[in-house]
């Protein structure tokens, strides 16, 4: 079957390439055009614009701190409301089956799912593979867990650690490692209430940059493609700025990805004590080459924050509206589920939003600055057709800071901000520099050998309503969406990295959790069988 | 040996399924109930009942949604069986039926100290309010403090403690306000405490009362919770209900999407109310046969020797998860969904691939999947 996407205008950055080009597909592959030239079938995409597929980095869409906060509130789903043009995650509707509908109707071919628990693998695999269209992919979370603290304050070698991590990575079938406030949730189990990038785990005696150095080495040493990835300590904090400045220079160096950098973009200034340091870390982060970033935007509107930062979510348990939340000491990090409505009225609200934009806009590398909301912390995965829009167009922008608090707004340096992304930068920070962020050679990309996932707008002047419904999506080369809507069906795959490790840890890990547990170590595998799906894993390779 | 009846009598499986679809399709009001079954399980029932605009409910919702019930009205904390294991220097037990829920808490949280406790130097403390037995016998010999020995007096007992924890003054209740006070100090001094009970034998307010109590514990020390898993896999259960609709069990898809009532969507008032007219019954961990004593419909997915107080319909004998066949199920060492090889394995059909061949003999319609 010889597939072709007719004369539309193909903005292809990693392979420099942008103009009016036929996109050729075989086999799920897009292939170089064929002599012949004769296609099984042609879509038009004159006037349009083609990308690849894009790629989300960091999204909580499936585990079982994600279904727990779907349990928590049960007022946001469309059976239980009324009013549900006011109701944002209502609108997601927010089962597994929804998810891969509305990724896929925005263009979205392949999505991270940034938080998942080694012991609680299999449920979020399970979840996944409940997802239609999209391929999908997990970071385990290691870092407040008894068996690598245990390791460290014993003095383990680095190739047990390395090795302790392979094994997590095969066993978890992740994709990469994940550091959540590195220590913070095991100090708070020992009653610790703050927790800083020098602060020592109670019990351990290990300080969180150590963890946070132990875990950079070791996934870099095992050429693991996607960096060591780091939820900093002091999230949502006034202040929290020098912490994220203190953890990039801590990369030393080294690959790091730091996590939803607004949330760690205040200061301390103002009457308030709240203001805007984005400035500054988006400085840092031109300045180090090594770092990644992610934003983590803020939208307002009814949400519900999820992290495994447990800690931080309970410092912020009296924030909750609805007035109810879960706070969950798991074995590593937990989690804690705060619902929150970010409202454009609230003064720390709007500095939120304001910092967000401006870590976009002050990066100067869009390959090193991520797209996302932290979905759902800051907001919605739904919403990012907005943001699409407010990072395309500074008019746009104005006009959301009139209806702000002008005091807020004087907090940032948002107004004075004139940059606007071309679709070239878009597609570079959600296809190309994610696909290379991840090791994902064939994605991201529409030359010749990539998967053939590729995404077809309409080139409206309202770049929102471009974004939100996709003209025409493949999969695999398989048309899935036309016109915004779902056409056909399909399971993905989970991508996962397995880069080896000496056979001697499976010993160890045996009999670790027998002597912690009474258990076998491998009650904690996810086995392909019982995901219920053929083939539903796919080997990302590593660089060493 | 057969394993598919219709009206009791032997049938080849594929004969009774097409009789199950026949039945499903011709239903106007059907419930897919029992759900004792693993996660593939549940998820091809879940997706079954999606396609016919069945409502689901599991047979040990009534407990589990006293759990869920507090948790979306007032919010809770909670640790693992192995946090509490590993970590826990107070171990509150609460109520009765603890051991009946969790024949392994002896020996996994009581019985013997850890190897490798993360807080070497602390001493764990068992205390147990009302446990309506002999503690020392339900603690497998470990040393338990004991509080009340009336199960009707923890309610009161627990409303008194949360009282004094607040430093409120007490009223008549059933231990001398020594006992209480005395009990309350053990508990501010825990460095990590864990209360530990079973849905079955509390109702939701004594269960939000115990929540209430845990989450104020944490303003100055630390305390969680670890609420015992119902059976048949009901935590499992949830969890893919939570995932497939948003929603717990006692969810309909009649109107076309998702809709949760736990009143409406009981199963058993749904037929005893007559308004159901078919019922697909699934029971693969035991021989368990639905409560409800109207007659309807129903096609029964079950282990052998299950008695009916009415005839099914169809009757398909399916195999138990995780002896016939592998399966993933929710486990009560870790409170999670685990991998299960199975012990015994057989030719024994699944209650997912018995659903799988049900729903595709199902007339075709558009809707596709849950």
């Amino acid at each position: 079957m010889l597939t072709r996407i007719k004369g539309g205008h193909a903005i292809d950055p990693a392979n420099d390439r942008e103009g009016v080009a036929d996109i050729w597909i075989r086999d799920g592959r897009i292939i170089e055009a064929p002599g012949d030239g004769r296609a099984d079938e042609t879509y038009d995409a004159a006037g349009k614009i083609v990308m690849a597929g894009a790629i989300d980095i960091h999204s909580h869409i499936a585990g079982s701190n994600v279904n727990t906060a779907r349990l928590l509130l049960p007022e946001l789903h469309r059976g239980m409301t009324v009013r549900r043009a006011q109701t944002p995650l209502s609108n997601a509707e927010w089962g597994t089956f929804q998810t891969g509908c509305l990724y896929a109707a925005m263009g979205f071919t392949t999505v991270v799912e940034p938080a998942v628990a080694p012991s609680d693998a299999l449920h979020a695999h399970l979840e996944l593979a409940d997802i239609p269209i999209i391929d999908k992919a997990t970071l385990s979370v290691l870092g407040n867990d008894d068996c690598l603290l245990d390791l460290m304050r014993a003095g383990a070698s680095a190739s047990h650690i390395r090795d302790y991590v392979a094994w997590t990575l095969a066993t978890s079938r992740a994709l990469g490692i994940k550091v959540i406030n590195a220590g913070g949730a095991a100090a708070f189990k020992a009653n610790v209430r703050e927790f800083s990038l020098d602060d020592v785990v109670p019990n351990y005696g290990v300080s969180s940059r150590a963890i946070v150095k132990t875990l950079q080495r070791a996934v870099h040493e095992l050429g693991v493609p996607h960096p060591l990835h780091v939820h900093c300590n002091n999230l949502g904090m006034a202040g929290s700025a020098e912490t994220a400045l203190a953890t990039i220079a801590a990369a030393e160096g080294l690959p790091l990805h730091l996590a939803h950098l607004q949330f760690y973009g205040y200061g301390k200034d103002g009457e308030r004590g709240f203001s805007s340091d984005a400035a500054r870390l988006a400085e840092a982060v031109n300045d180090t080459k090594s770092v990644t970033v992610d934003v983590g935007q803020v939208m307002f509107g009814q949400t519900v924050t999820i992290s495994s930062d447990v800690l931080r979510q309970f410092n912020a348990r009296n924030q909750a509206s609805p007035k109810k939340w879960v706070i969950f000491d798991g074995d590593g990090n937990g989690g804690g589920i705060v619902p929150y409505n970010y409202r454009s009225s609230d003064f720390y609200n709007a500095v939120q939003w304001c910092v967000g934009l401006e870590l976009f806009l002050l990066i100067e590398d869009p390959s090193r600055v991520f797209f996302t909301t932290d979905h759902p912390n800051g907001a919605p995965f739904t919403t990012y057709p907005e943001i699409f829009a407010l990072l395309m167009n500074r008019d746009l922008r104005a006009q959301w800071m009139a209806t702000l608090p002008p005091a807020a707004v004087a907090m940032t340096t948002l107004a004075s901000i004139t940059r606007e992304y071309s679709l070239k930068e878009i597609a570079t920070m959600t296809r190309a520099a994610p696909a290379r962020l991840l090791g994902l050679r064939d994605r991201g990309h529409l030359g010749a050998g990539a998967v053939a996932d590729i995404a077809v707008y309409s080139n409206d002047a309202d770049r929102a309503k471009m974004f939100r419904a996709a003209s025409l999506v493949f999969k695999d080369g398989e048309l899935v969406v036309r016109d915004g809507a779902v056409t056909q069906y399909r399971w993905g795959r989970a991508l996962t990295v397995a880069p080896g490790h000496d056979r001697s840890i499976e010993r160890r890990m045996q009999e670790y959790y027998s002597d912690r547990y009474g258990l076998p170590a491998n009650i904690m595998a996810v086995p392909a069988t019982a995901i219920g799906r053929p083939e539903p894993f796919e080997a990302v390779p590593c660089a060493r | 040996m057969s394993h598919a009846w219709i009206d009791g009598r032997p049938v080849a499986l594929h004969v009774a399924t097409a009789e199950a679809a026949r039945l499903l399709a011709a239903s106007r009001v059907p419930v897919v109930a029992g759900l004792g079954t693993d996660i593939a399980g549940a998820r091809a029932a879940i997706a079954l009942a999606e396609r016919i605009g069945a409502s689901i409910d599991h047979m040990n919702s009534e407990f589990l949604l006293r759990e869920v019930e507090v948790m979306r009205a007032a919010g809770i904390m909670v640790t693992t069986p192995n946090e509490a294991r590993l970590r826990a220097d107070v171990l509150l037990m609460v109520g009765a039926g603890l051991v009946e829920a969790w024949p392994e808490l002896p020996e996994r949280l009581l019985v013997r100290p850890p190897v490798g406790q993360v807080d070497a130097a602390a001493k764990r403390l068992i205390l147990w309010l009302c446990p309506g037995g002999d503690p020392a016998k339900l603690a497998g010999g470990a040393k338990v403090q004991v509080f009340g020995r009336n199960r009707r007096d923890l309610p009161v007992l627990l409303a008194a403690l949360r009282a004094r924890l607040a430093g409120r003054p007490l009223g008549k209740t059933p231990l001398a306000a020594k006992a209480i006070d005395a009990l309350a100090a053990e508990l501010r001094a825990a460095r990590f405490g864990v209360a530990v009970w079973s849905a079955a034998a509390l109702d939701a307010l004594t269960i939000e009362m115990l929540c209430g109590m845990v989450a104020d514990l944490n303003a100055t020390t630390r305390f969680s919770g670890l609420a015992l898993a119902a059976a048949d896999n009901a935590p499992g259960v949830l969890q893919a209900c939570g995932w497939m609709t948003g929603f717990p069990m006692r969810t309909s898809f009649g109107r076309g999407f998702p809709e949760h009532d736990t009143w409406r969507f009981d199963a058993a008032r749904l037929v005893e109310s007559g308004e159901a007219d078919c019922a697909v019954w699934i029971s693969a961990y035991r021989a368990a046969a639905p409560a409800w004593t109207r007659q309807v419909p129903m096609i029964a997915l079950t282990g052998q020797d299950v008695r009916f107080r009415q005839k099914p319909r169809v009757q398909i004998s399916v195999g138990r998860p995780g002896t016939d066949h592998d399966a993933v199920e929710h486990d009560a060492a870790t409170g999670t969904l685990v991998p299960v090889v199975a012990k015994n394995p057989s030719k024994a059909v699944s209650v997912a691939a018995a659903l799988a061949e049900i729903a595709s003999a199902l007339p075709s319609s558009g809707a596709w999947p849950c």
